[in-house]
């Protein structure tokens, strides 16, 4: 039996095409950031966060009314995160990469024609944003800098859910968000 | 559930938690220390839910939802807790100020909020601090899973679904 795209799947792999894009052109920070102290890692994140404020910012023609209003409020959130990625990895002695410009992430989206399918693609960035965080917890050597991971972590496990409720799904369909115990 | 809730009644239920809220971004806990102590935590909630639901003061299918995730945590710290010590965990207690907010759906709505909130502190200081690089993960999960339960119970109440600004800032 040939198999069926569903359009879901499809923006998911369209997520998941443009987030694997994301980490590959950016560059590492620079600077005397020492190896192994987690300035890459926090550059990986922080190149997630720039591409996810790209995709609010993408979505907002064809988001309407609490959607709308709720996703500039997300990507207000997300903007917070990206100076405090920057603050740590300067912190740590390197320089923040600079980010795209909005064209260039935008080219990589996949066609979003309606609000269902704008929540789609942001359900998807979310989720695997919120797994990015949660890779890092187990990686990052600082206590300081898990704390500002989990802290992280926990913005995007309820920006996960509002946009799910926005989506009319549940808010918590899974006692082990992006994994289990 | 009927109505948002006031903010005389939400103001009401968080102060009676805040004066009970643990502090739980001490270090220096030891593992088993960090995982009995969300154990508590987690029991503590479950009895919330359970005695919401007996009381009609939740909505039904949103806490029986809770109710089972909050066990299927306490199932998975059990077995974390297994798996680095042998130590018995602690009985859970119910928290202060339940009775009140269980007189009414917006009185309970604020008192579920505000202990979510004490839950979501705690899973981040405990995934950051625990020594074990395998548990952080997980750890970290039922933190977003707590995360999503606060906008479960401000969608059913009626309540703005985000809180407001990033935390830590």
């Amino acid at each position: 039996m040939a198999a069926r795209v569903t359009r879901r799947a499809a923006l998911g792999g369209g997520a998941a095409l443009f987030l694997a894009s994301c980490g590959g052109g950016d560059p590492p920070p620079s600077g005397g950031a020492e190896p192994g102290s987690g300035a890459g890692l926090l550059g990986s994140l922080l190149a997630l966060e720039r591409a996810v404020i790209a995709a609010y910012s993408a979505s907002a023609s064809v988001l309407r009314a609490d959607s709308l209003r709720l996703s500039r409020e997300i990507r207000a959130q997300e903007e917070e995160h990206v100076r405090r990625l920057e603050r740590a990895i300067r912190d740590l002695g390197g320089e923040p990469p600079a980010g795209r410009a909005a064209a260039e992430y935008e080219r990589q989206f996949p066609h979003l024609r309606t609000q269902a399918d704008a929540l789609r693609f942001l359900e998807d960035l979310e989720e695997r944003q919120l797994r990015g965080y949660l890779e890092a917890l187990a990686e990052l050597p600082d206590l300081e800098l898990r704390t500002m991971a989990a802290e992280i972590g926990a913005d995007e496990g309820e920006q996960l859910a509002v946009v799910r409720v926005l989506a009319g799904g549940p808010a918590s369909p899974h006692p082990f968000e992006t994994g289990a115990l | 559930m009927s109505g948002a809730p006031t903010r005389r009644a939400l103001l009401g239920a968080a102060a009676a938690l805040a004066l009970a809220a643990p502090a739980y971004a001490q270090r220096g806990r030891s593992d088993v220390e960090i995982l009995e102590e969300l154990l508590a935590l987690e029991a503590r909630l479950a009895g919330v839910y359970e005695a919401a639901l007996r009381r009609d003061a939740i909505d039904k299918g949103l806490g029986e939802l809770l109710l089972e995730q909050e066990r299927e945590h306490i199932r998975g710290l059990e077995q974390a807790l297994r798996s680095v010590g042998d130590r018995a965990p602690r009985a859970g207690v119910a928290p202060p100020g339940l009775g009140p907010a269980l007189r009414s759906p917006e009185a309970f709505a604020g008192f579920a909020l505000e202990l979510e909130a004490q839950a979501v502190a705690a899973y981040t200081s405990a995934s950051a601090e625990i020594t074990r690089p395998g548990l952080r993960r997980p750890l970290g999960s039922i933190m977003a899973c707590e995360s999503a339960h606060e906008v479960a119970l401000r969608a059913s109440a009626g309540l703005p679904l985000l809180a407001g600004a990033a935390r830590g800032e």
